[in-house]
């Protein structure tokens, strides 16, 4: 399709305005969307864009407002990087901004790169310890196998709910429903 | 030392060059963005003192230097080298740079990430640029503990980055294929195979030289080979079609073809004055004559060097005093005409 505005390159944006209700619809060309004011996502178009807002895009945080809310008190304790900070940016502030935030935008990562886990090189330093996620060592669970994991976190779940550690047992049992979830959808693609 | 780029091409490749980029991070320190001037110029000292060795691994002579000490017009003839990125290039805080003497390797320290190793090579050669990068990042990786993670791998501040910090990248030299009425929608469809595609100059018609530069979109999920491979098959595959279209003009209109080229050797040989822009342009057709043999000249010459030449802080830097505009379009006149060889 030809951008409706210089009808010569081709339409690379769509760009959809819901103004009071009244929905319209346009087709341009990444030139022709630099003219064009909208707002936070001007930016995706312009020469020297600031990175951040373009990855907020890319990274399909939309509803700023909302989700900033939801998050608002989530604050990786090493860099003091906040969640809205991150949204502004799109920029991690440490290593473990990586585990505190990936509850919260792994699936848009996930989405960005098309893929969740790194399969290419490694550190060849021996006894280099991973970071952590938030998936394979929450609660310490060393780099065991899902079905390991799950045993091992099902003895600390036992282990906390005999002490009354309550929170701490409902941390253990989402892991143990996160992992099996994971398991299982890996389980189809394959 | 003779800089990579001042080498003559011997091939007729429309490849001009290749480049591959890692970023890595020193799990002793928050991200860039979050460092203070202190910790910057803390970090940045660690590492530098820790490279100093880098030479030992194959012979190469580096030069270390403080970016945030530089001058702009320095640094900005840097970045228009390709040398540093811009997000670097912008930055008060303490940030360095190690540079080997042709160029061609470069690390820059405390830019967006803490690392950032830049290998080059001209023609068509991301294979040779990612294995020198790879002994380069293991160099590093022995000092210095990179923040690594089991699922993310190589962590980056922007998660555009994440997993292998790889960019691998051939920069192709399009005059014809771009003016192709489908190049738009080409250029949407590398998106769908993890490319994309890119003027290095500008956007559509205003990218003066016609100059592409083909990468990898992602970083994650793929291994380095199946990045390095996928980006070589792109740039070949652009390269043959480019080079296909031209054949197919030169057997029809080859009084046109022939024309084109040496009208804009004429001009660049004979112009008292040079708008960049027309300098790109008809610095283009020579590229394109010399590598599908229209236009022969009687030494070897580096088409792309001359390109980066004249960029205007390369242009002044080279002039060593300030210009104007006007004096600016006269000195790249010179330039060019004094350096563009003989025809033969």
């Amino acid at each position: 399709m030809l951008c409706e505005h210089c009808k010569m390159r081709e339409a690379t944006v769509r760009y959809v305005e819901v103004i009071n209700g009244v929905k319209t619809e346009h087709n341009l060309c990444a030139q022709c969307a630099s003219h064009v004011d909208m707002g936070q996502y001007s930016a995706l178009f312009e020469g020297e864009f600031p990175l951040g807002k373009l990855l907020s895009g890319l990274l399909g945080i939309e509803d700023t407002e909302q989700t900033v809310g939801q998050y608002a008190g989530v604050v990786c304790p090493v860099c003091k990087t906040t969640y809205e900070e991150f949204v502004k940016d799109s920029q991690f502030g440490c290593q473990d901004c990586y585990s505190v935030f990936d509850p919260l935008i792994g699936e848009n990562i996930k989405q960005l790169q098309g893929n969740e886990r790194h399969v290419g090189k490694r550190p060849q330093k021996p006894g280099m310890p991973a970071a952590g996620t938030g998936t394979e060592s929450v609660g310490n669970v060393p780099l065991l196998s899902p079905e390991e994991q799950v045993k091992l976190l099902q003895a600390r779940l036992r282990e906390a709910v005999r002490r009354e550690e309550f929170e701490e047992a409902a941390a253990f049992r989402d892991q143990i429903h996160k992992l099996k979830e994971e398991t299982e959808s890996h389980g189809e693609m394959v | 030392m003779v800089k990579w780029y001042e080498m003559p091409v011997g091939e007729s490749s429309n490849v001009i060059y290749s480049r591959v980029r890692l970023v890595r991070n020193w799990s002793e320190y928050p991200f860039p963005g979050k460092l203070t001037d202190a910790q910057s110029a803390e970090l940045t000292g660690r590492l530098t003192d820790g490279l100093r060795g880098l030479g030992s691994l194959d012979g190469t002579n580096y030069q270390f230097s403080c970016l945030d000490r530089m001058p702009e017009l320095e640094k900005t003839a840097l970045l228009e080298r390709r040398i540093i990125n811009r997000g670097i290039s912008k930055k008060q805080a303490p940030a360095a740079l190690i540079l080997s003497e042709d160029e061609r390797i470069s690390v820059s320290l405390n830019g967006d990430d803490h690392i950032r190793i830049q290998v080059v090579e001209p023609g068509l050669a991301l294979g040779g640029c990612y294995r020198l990068a790879d002994r380069i990042d293991d160099f590093i990786g022995e000092r210095f503990e990179y923040s690594f993670d089991e699922k993310y791998g190589y962590l980056t501040s922007f998660p555009t980055n994440v997993g292998t910090g790889l960019r691998a990248l051939a920069v192709v030299h399009l005059p014809m294929l771009s003016r192709r009425k489908n190049f738009q929608s080409l250029v949407a469809d590398m998106g769908r195979f993890g490319t994309s595609i890119r003027g290095i100059y500008g956007e559509g018609a205003d990218n003066f030289g016609s100059l592409y530069q083909v990468s990898n979109q992602k970083t994650l999920g793929q291994t380095e080979r199946e990045l390095v491979d996928l980006v070589t098959k792109t740039a070949a595959e652009l390269d043959a079609q480019e080079r296909r279209l031209r054949q197919e003009a030169i057997r029809q209109r080859e009084l046109a073809c022939m024309d084109e080229v040496y009208k804009s050797y004429g001009v660049l040989k004979y112009a008292r004055r040079l708008t960049r822009k027309d300098a790109m342009e008809f610095l283009s057709q020579i590229m394109a004559g010399v590598a599908d043999g229209r236009l022969k000249l009687v030494e070897p010459c580096s088409v792309y060097g001359l390109m980066l030449g004249i960029q205007p802080a390369n242009l002044l830097k080279t002039a060593d005093r300030l210009m104007d505009k006007e004096e600016l379009d006269a000195a790249r006149a010179v330039f060019l005409r004094t350096r563009l060889p003989e025809i033969k």
